[in-house]
């Protein structure tokens, strides 16, 4: 019998990926959330963790992000 | 001088690392689209609506003027034809050479249904003219017909119009439109005219704006690219969505089509008469005099005179000349917005509509009666970005209002654009760091108990285009949610022939 999985396929670039599987790992969304890990670019997700990962993913950008523009200069 | 390097550099790492923002799963609302007249006959209308409006003479003569060349020589040709002409005389018209052209235009003229394929005695294929189509167009061309109501004869205007009064008419009114998007109307004290309840209802038909509980009516991403377009663009795809709804304020679509190609056709400074409309034309031309495309003192006069939005609605070559000349800084050379590649955005404009253009992408720090300093930041550009403008809208923005200073320095570098390169480079990294994740909404299917199975399954997904990733080795494979059902009615019916 074929096994059938309702989810989000995600593509990104390998390293944003490893970023996906870092939070998988260490259940920073609550609990793990990839069904399967396809290829290199390639990852199968929950449907209700794309939310609260597009939140975390936000904050990670933020976080590395340099503000160029100081108001006070 | 090394701070401002060193920022730009860590920036420029950090822009290399992005995230998705917008809805991964939402159905979101398509981007504008600004059809172009034919598109618009061919998407809207059905064979039968496009018959009835090739009753109108000005209608068949503004699709006339809008067909390529060659779809224009082979209706010249043939009509006068009383006959269906053989597909194989029309065809041997046009060289070989330009086969591709040929079928373009052939496929143009079926697609509006102006002409079909008919059989003529012997069984060849051959085209013919819609009668209705060639009937309107032969009266275009030599007159005779109906003569158009706004061509009525009229006493001499005792306080006649000039152009230049016109076009400030024109914008002032347009602008109203515009301002109440951007949200400026009421905050604004020379430009608080309210736009009317119909305006609003076209805004909101076309979703250039849309009700939120909290803000009342607010701009959509459709809405912040409208006001990207020049003008002419914008009033298209206006009087667009306005037809859309006419017939539902009981007006004919036809007789509106046909008004605005007689305006479209119409002189400027020229005085028209309204003596010869029926009621729903004039309440027409009160919609289109709110949105100034016609100015009337008085409603009661019986004399109208369309101003330069009205002119050439659907022609393209016109758009350059109509923009120039509509731009309150054309004696500015267009050119108002200064561009540093320290990212600030220097506009030396009075102009609150341009100021709130501008501020939908860049944050503005200064405002000076006649300049306004911004500075273009990851935050205000990503808010754009949400908001549906791509990072190509900004950037032709900008060069198209550049300050002439910026173009001269153009020359000097010979770069392909007068943007600073580290500006354009930046705001389209911007750009990526929002699209480095796609998401697809979809079902996997795996552990396939043979080789066979796999492929049949997966042929067949990808015959109906809903195959988005497999896998042959591991036999795994996802398809789209909206196919999954014909996959497993695939596979249930497949199973048991297997069986």
């Amino acid at each position: 019998m074929v096994n059938v999985m309702k989810g989000v396929l995600v593509e990104c670039d390998p390293a944003m990926k490893q970023f996906l599987l870092h939070l998988d790992e260490k259940l920073a969304l609550g609990r793990k959330f990839i069904i399967q890990d396809l290829d290199e670019n390639h990852l199968f997700i929950s449907t209700d963790i794309v939310e609260v990962l597009q939140a975390r993913v936000d904050d990670l950008m933020d976080r590395i992000s340099f503000p160029l523009h100081d108001k006070d200069a | 001088m090394a701070d401002t390097k060193s920022g730009s550099g860590r920036h420029s790492a950090a822009g290399g690392s992005g995230n998705a923002v917008l809805s991964p799963l939402g159905q979101g609302p398509a981007n504008l689209e600004c059809k172009d007249f034919q598109e618009y006959l061919r998407t809207r209308q059905t064979p039968e609506s496009l018959e009835k409006l090739y009753n109108y003479p000005p209608i068949c003569l503004a699709v006339f003027r809008e067909l390529p060349e060659i779809a224009r020589q082979f209706i010249i040709r043939i009509l006068f034809v009383d006959q269906p002409v053989p597909q194989a005389v029309v065809t041997s018209w046009g060289a070989q050479r330009c086969a591709k052209e040929q079928a373009e235009a052939t496929s143009c003229l079926t697609a509006l249904n102006v002409w079909r394929v008919t059989a003529i005695p012997g069984g060849l294929s051959a085209w013919e003219l819609s009668p209705t189509f060639k009937k309107s167009v032969r009266q275009v061309l030599l007159g005779g017909g109906k003569p158009w109501p706004m061509t009525n004869t009229l006493d001499k205007d005792s306080k006649p119009r000039d152009i230049a009064f016109l076009d400030t008419y024109a914008m002032s009114r347009w602008r109203c439109v515009l301002h109440y998007m951007v949200g400026t109307g009421n905050r604004n004290g020379t430009d608080a005219e309210a736009i009317s309840p119909d305006a609003v209802r076209i805004l909101l038909h076309a979703n250039l704006m849309k009700r939120d509980e909290r803000d009342g009516i607010t701009i959509t991403r459709q809405g912040f690219q409208f006001l990207l377009l020049d003008t002419r663009a914008q009033v298209w795809h206006f009087m667009l969505q306005y037809l859309d709804t006419c017939e539902e304020r009981g007006i004919s679509l036809p007789e509106c089509l046909s008004m605005l190609f007689q305006l479209s056709f119409s002189t400027l400074g020229r005085d028209y008469s309204s003596e010869g409309m029926n009621s729903q034309m004039l309440t027409f031309l009160q919609h289109l005099r709110e949105f100034g495309l016609v100015f009337q003192r008085k409603r009661k006069e019986g004399r109208f005179y369309p101003t330069r939005l009205a002119l050439n609605v659907t022609s393209k070559e016109a758009a350059a000349t109509a923009s120039v000349a509509m731009d309150e800084e054309a004696t500015q050379d267009c050119g108002y917005i200064v561009v540093e590649t320290n990212y600030r955005v220097y506009a030396y404009t009075d102009s609150p509509l341009q100021v709130a253009v501008l501020g939908l992408f860049t944050e503005l720090l200064y405002r000076f009666p006649n300049l306004v300093v911004g500075v273009l930041t990851r935050d205000s550009v990503r808010q754009a970005l949400r908001g549906g403008i791509t990072a190509e809208q900004i950037v032709s923005y900008l060069e198209q209002y550049a300050h002439p200073n910026m173009r001269m320095v153009e020359s000097a570098i010979h770069s392909k654009s007068c943007l600073p390169p580290t500006v354009v480079d930046q705001i389209k990294l911007w750009e990526l760091e929002r699209n480095r994740f796609t998401y697809t909404e979809g079902v996997l299917y795996n552990q396939f108990l043979s080789h066979t199975d796999f492929v049949t399954l997966r042929d067949y997904a990808q015959s109906i285009h809903m195959l988005v990733w497999q896998n042959e080795r591991t036999r795994t494979m996802v398809v789209q949610k909206n196919g999954h059902d014909d996959v497993k009615r695939y596979w249930k019916k497949y199973s048991k022939s297997g069986v």
